[in-house]
């Protein structure tokens, strides 16, 4: 089953003002309701019966604040944290985090300590870090109290906010209120500066291999080879 | 870990992280374990650079080598062909998405103790102090004969028949001089030996319009290096592994690979837990019974705080010594990254010299590719084994990769993946099962 009600806005085609990219990583114990956090946030969607990530492990929103177009590449951890095997990769570059509990589970709340801890010992020194108090719809159920969280929260400098995948209950504010911090990290802009330049992640390098910039060579593909090996359909 | 899975990969390299990915893709239930509490294996590149001098037994960097965290050292160097098939399988698995390419800036080739610019096109050709003046025009007739010829079209052939007639006769008809065919052909087709010049000339036409297609791409040279190093490359498959269900352990040792009956395998055991499967694939660490040694490739990882000089302080660049040059019978490469692909902390290079062993001193024959570099900061050698597996696994269902050879690039590393998936899984990858729809499209 899965309802739809607003997500947050989409651009609307026009990109006047300025673009900037964050990826955005999601950590927590497994069936806290990260996906559905993100599932909520980009497709204003949830599933009752949300199965365990798979498949849909990077996904993109962008929002539009003001002049500024924020693109967010919101990474899911596929399942590697079961057995505490996610790759640095996984952290790398990243300009936000949110840590994610079950509010009816102490144990899971444990867990985001931890995975806080990691994120200070291995993330980006400046990364924003969100905690997300998941599943608020079961307040009656409440194993974490609000205040311990929040304590926990100012006392390692963290955004903190309750939220329900289910309801909508400040699924979007939380990806805002990272925007809003990532936004005040950066220095004061000039008049014609480009604001939150320092995120776009694409200046320099060859950047990502797009398909698009190799559609025209690479297609199709084959090794040529006694033996061939690959063969693809160009129309992928 | 007490679970049946279908395939159980052992090992993170990136030979094993592809094989998992497209295992995953399959729909195959896969369980991937590390007896490292890292990824990568032999193909990590590490960090911090502590770590590094750790693992040398050298005592530890003093603050000039900066921040430690700031470096990710390769233990094998390889550049990707901006056009070859490891380029492919990003592109198709959508794995380039988690990764960031730099063009590698040049490509210089060993003439009598100097190095010099490989040349790629007339102009640099004519430009090029590897020839002489009359060469240099003879040259230029070469490439242009092989940038006009067309397989298709015999008359862009030009009296000669590429499929019969050998290298060596091309050469000839051009009148190359034995150093630019030294150059062209270990530089350009990036053959390891002078085997080729009795084979065929169409399999070295097609390797130079191959280099030239990849030059293309980017202009400076043919090759691609990923930022924060190669280590990326098994994470991303690992990730591709991961997101289509594949389960994660890392820091796992391995006691046992469980044969049943037929010497068929049933499943892997750590201590008391047993995973049931019914295939393994794995890298030959993990079976020392089942795979020979056949040669050994020595490298040299050298930390510098310079450029190397004649090449233009390039920030990354690849030398090809030819064999001849130096007299020996393989080729001997040296690759240079440095802080601007976020490996080295700011101001630092790293070169890699690497060469097939073919003395009882294989530090001594990697001495013209060290004296190529200057003063070198911090050197860390390393011999290593090549093993190949025995039998090809069908039998026991235990599928074992090659070990990294010395060449530079990672088109042998890909042929042989894709040759472990076919035997593995008795047919070719479908590249169509992975979902494009994921993530990129949004924008
Ligand atoms: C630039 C380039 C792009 C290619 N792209 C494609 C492609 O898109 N599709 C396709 O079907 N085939 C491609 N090929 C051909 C393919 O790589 C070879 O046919 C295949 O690798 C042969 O494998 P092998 O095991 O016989 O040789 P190998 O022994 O694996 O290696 C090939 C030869 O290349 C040399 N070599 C390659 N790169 C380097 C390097 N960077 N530094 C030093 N030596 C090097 C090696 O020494 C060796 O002699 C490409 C080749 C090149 C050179
Ligand atoms: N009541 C309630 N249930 C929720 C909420 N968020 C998620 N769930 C449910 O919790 C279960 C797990 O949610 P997921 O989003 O898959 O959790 P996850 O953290 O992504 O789990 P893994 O992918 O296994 O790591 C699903 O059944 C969801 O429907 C919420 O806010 N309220
Ligand atoms: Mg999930």
């Amino acid at each position: 089953m899965s309802t739809r009600t607003g997500a947050a806005q989409r651009p609307n085609g026009s990109t006047q003002g300025k673009i900037c990219q964050f990826k955005l990583v999601l950590l927590g114990e497994s069936a806290v309701g990260k996906s559905s956090l993100v599932l909520r946030f980009v497709k204003g969607q949830f599933h009752e019966y949300q199965e365990s990530t798979i498949g849909a492990a990077f996904l993109t929103q962008t929002v539009c604040l003001d002049d500024t177009t924020v693109k967010f590449e919101i990474w899911d951890t596929a399942g590697q944290e079961r057995y505490h095997s996610l790759a640095p990769m996984y952290y790398r570059g990243a300009q936000a985090a949110i840590v994610v509990y079950d509010i009816t589970n102490q144990d899971t709340f444990g867990r985001a300590k931890t995975w806080v801890k990691e994120l200070q010992r291995q993330a980006s020194p400046t990364i924003v870090i969100a905690l997300a108090g998941n599943k608020q719809d079961l307040a009656n159920k409440r194993m974490v109290e609000y205040e311990e969280a929040q304590t926990y929260a100012d006392e390692n400098g963290l955004l903190f906010i309750e939220t329900s995948a289910k309801t909508a209950m400040n699924v979007n504010d939380i990806f805002l209120a990272i925007v809003d911090e990532l936004d005040e990290n950066v220095e004061v802009p000039g008049p014609n500066s480009n604001k939150l330049s320092k995120f776009s992640l694409l200046n320099k390098t060859v950047g990502v291999l797009s398909k698009a910039l190799f559609a025209k060579i690479v297609f199709p593909i084959s090794i040529n080879r006694k033996d061939s090996i690959i063969s693809c359909d160009p129309s992928l | 870990m007490d679970e049946e899975y279908d395939a159980i990969v052992l090992g993170t390299g990136l030979k094993e992280c592809i094989i998992s990915g497209m295992l995953s893709v399959s729909g195959k239930k896969v369980l991937h374990v590390d007896r490292n509490k890292y990824y990568g294996g032999e193909s990590a590149s590490i960090c911090p650079l502590e770590e590094l001098f750790s693992k040398f037994g050298v005592p530890p960097p003093d603050e000039s080598y900066g921040r430690g965290r700031d470096w990710n050292v390769d233990l094998i160097p390889k550049f990707l062909m901006a056009n070859g098939s490891l380029v492919k399988l990003l592109i198709h698995t959508g794995v380039t998405r988690y990764l960031e390419f730099k063009s590698v800036e040049g490509s210089y080739v060993y003439k009598a103790g100097k190095i010099s610019k490989v040349p790629v096109d007339q102009k640099e050709a004519l430009a090029s102090d590897l020839m002489g003046m009359f060469e240099k025009r003879r040259f230029r007739n070469f490439l242009i004969y092989v940038q006009d010829f067309n397989q298709q079209d015999p008359k862009s052939w030009k009296d000669f028949d590429p499929n019969t007639q050998n290298m060596q006769a091309l050469y000839d008809k051009f009148g190359l001089d034995r150093n630019t065919q030294d150059f062209t052909g270990h530089a350009l087709a990036l053959h390891r030996d002078d085997d080729y010049l009795n084979r065929s000339a169409i399999e070295t036409i097609d390797r130079i319009k191959l280099y030239s297609d990849s030059l293309a791409r980017y202009g400076k040279s043919p090759y691609l290096y990923p930022m924060y190093g190669l280590g990326e490359l098994p994470q991303g498959f690992a990730r591709l592994s991961a997101i289509y269900g594949g389960t994660y352990m890392l820091d796992k040792p391995i006691d046992e690979i469980v044969l049943g009956e037929g010497g068929r395998v049933v499943g892997v055991r750590s201590g008391d837990e047993m995973a049931k499967c019914k295939q393994v694939y794995c890298d030959p660490t993990y079976v020392p019974d089942k795979v020979r040694k056949t040669a050994k490739v020595v490298r040299c990882v050298c930390l510098l705080d310079h450029p190397v000089a004649n090449t233009k302080d390039a920030l990354s660049t690849q030398i090809i010594i030819p064999q001849k040059q130096v007299g020996r019978s393989s080729d001997i490469y040296v690759s240079l990254v440095s802080y601007t692909h976020q490996v080295a902390a700011k101001g630092w290079f790293i070169a890699m010299v690497s060469t097939t062993v073919e003395t009882d001193n294989p530090e001594a024959e990697i001495k013209p590719g060290l004296d190529l570099l200057g003063t070198i900061r911090q050197k860390f050698v390393s011999v290593s084994d090549y093993f190949e597996p025995n039998e090809d696994g069908v039998q026991s269902q235990i599928f074992v990769s090659q070990s990294y050879d010395a060449t530079t690039h990672f088109e042998t590393t890909c042929l042989d993946v894709l040759d472990i998936f076919k035997r593995g899984t008795g047919e070719e990858f479908d590249f169509s099962k992975i979902k494009h729809e994921l993530g990129d499209e949004e924008q």
